[in-house]
């Protein structure tokens, strides 16, 4: 992780704010992976047909 | 630190060693990220969903009270298909309409007047469900216009082409059971005989219940129209899993509309 950081590109400022952007994009995609999963497994709100 | 010791020379048990340690860590991370995942989804499921569904039932309800208000409300004539209970039901009396024979006897039943309502749109709250027998339901939760994954991750969904509340034939409302402030999460909790209230614009339609039953999700039948003005609620079974559907049929004992559907 921490290898994978310094290793970002520009300098640290520009490092954090990029990591913070991948860090948000990847929690917004393993939210709508856990809906999907939730929505097909677990609840899918009761419809019928 | 003396300077004169060897350096160690690394065998083939030291190998296996650092071979192990390797092994043992990259489980051992690898568990916790799995943890990790499974605790995020835990959380997201049952905490941040509902607490979306409740941040959308604030707003909702507020517009269900302000449909209640502002939707439109005309009389329609209504003529059921036969007398409710009686042998032959849901066969349409030959004269229906309302008319009567040269004599003056009935020929067919007799017409009434149904209130109704303009349809709501698609996703818009039109209603509120209230059950005092379920803590989560006493205090209502906003009815809106379809049960699509969208509509019902806001509140109940009523399914389009079924009646609104309150009308004759089979109203379908669908409703989370363990996510999105899980509505339904204690309907199954519900016996013959309790309460079930639902507001519209028409007034406060009594819903009393028949029957709970488990089907299969593509167990259609559970939507057809009935004869008399029923309340199907359908959700997911078990709690935590959609392979099922739990069932429960209500009918409609007070409200507006009650006296010119069954008297």
């Amino acid at each position: 992780m921490k290898q994978w950081f310094l290793g970002l590109p520009g300098p640290m400022p520009l490092k954090v704010v990029v990591a913070a952007v991948v860090a948000i994009a990847a929690i917004v995609v393993l939210f709508f992976v856990y809906d999907w999963i939730g929505t097909n497994l677990l609840d899918s709100g009761g419809t019928i047909g | 630190m003396d300077d004169s010791m060897t350096p160690p020379v690394e065998t083939s048990a030291s190998r296996s060693r650092g071979t192990l340690t390797r092994v043992v860590r990259v489980a051992g991370w690898t568990s916790i990220v799995i943890g990790v995942l499974i605790l995020g989804f835990v959380v997201q499921q049952l905490f941040v969903t509902t607490w979306f569904a409740q941040q959308h039932q604030t707003a909702l309800t507020e517009d269900a009270e302000e449909h209640f208000a502002a939707a439109e409300i005309s009389e329609v004539d209504y003529v059921p298909p036969s007398p409710v209970g009686s042998p032959g039901e849901g066969t349409v009396t030959p004269g229906a309409g309302g008319s009567s024979t040269d004599e003056g006897a009935p020929l067919g039943p007799k017409k009434r007047t149904l209130l109704v309502e303009s349809t709501p749109e698609k996703g818009s709250a039109f209603a509120v469900i209230r059950i005092p027998t379920i803590d989560r339901l006493k205090d209502g939760w906003a009815i809106v216009e379809g049960v699509e994954l969208r509509n019902l991750k806001n509140g109940a969904g009523h399914m389009p082409h079924t009646p609104l509340p309150g009308l004759p034939g089979n109203t379908v409302i669908s409703g989370h059971r363990t996510t999105y402030g899980a509505p339904f999460h204690e309907i199954g909790e519900l016996v013959p005989g309790d309460v079930i209230e639902i507001d519209t614009a028409l007034g406060t339609h009594t819903y009393e219940v028949r029957e709970t039953i488990i089907v299969r999700p593509t167990e259609l039948w559970v939507t057809e129209p009935r004869d008399g003005a029923w309340l199907t609620l359908t959700t997911c079974h078990p709690k935590f899993s959609s392979r099922q559907r739990l069932i429960v049929f209500a009918e409609l004992v007070d409200g507006p509309n009650w006296e010119a559907i069954y008297a």
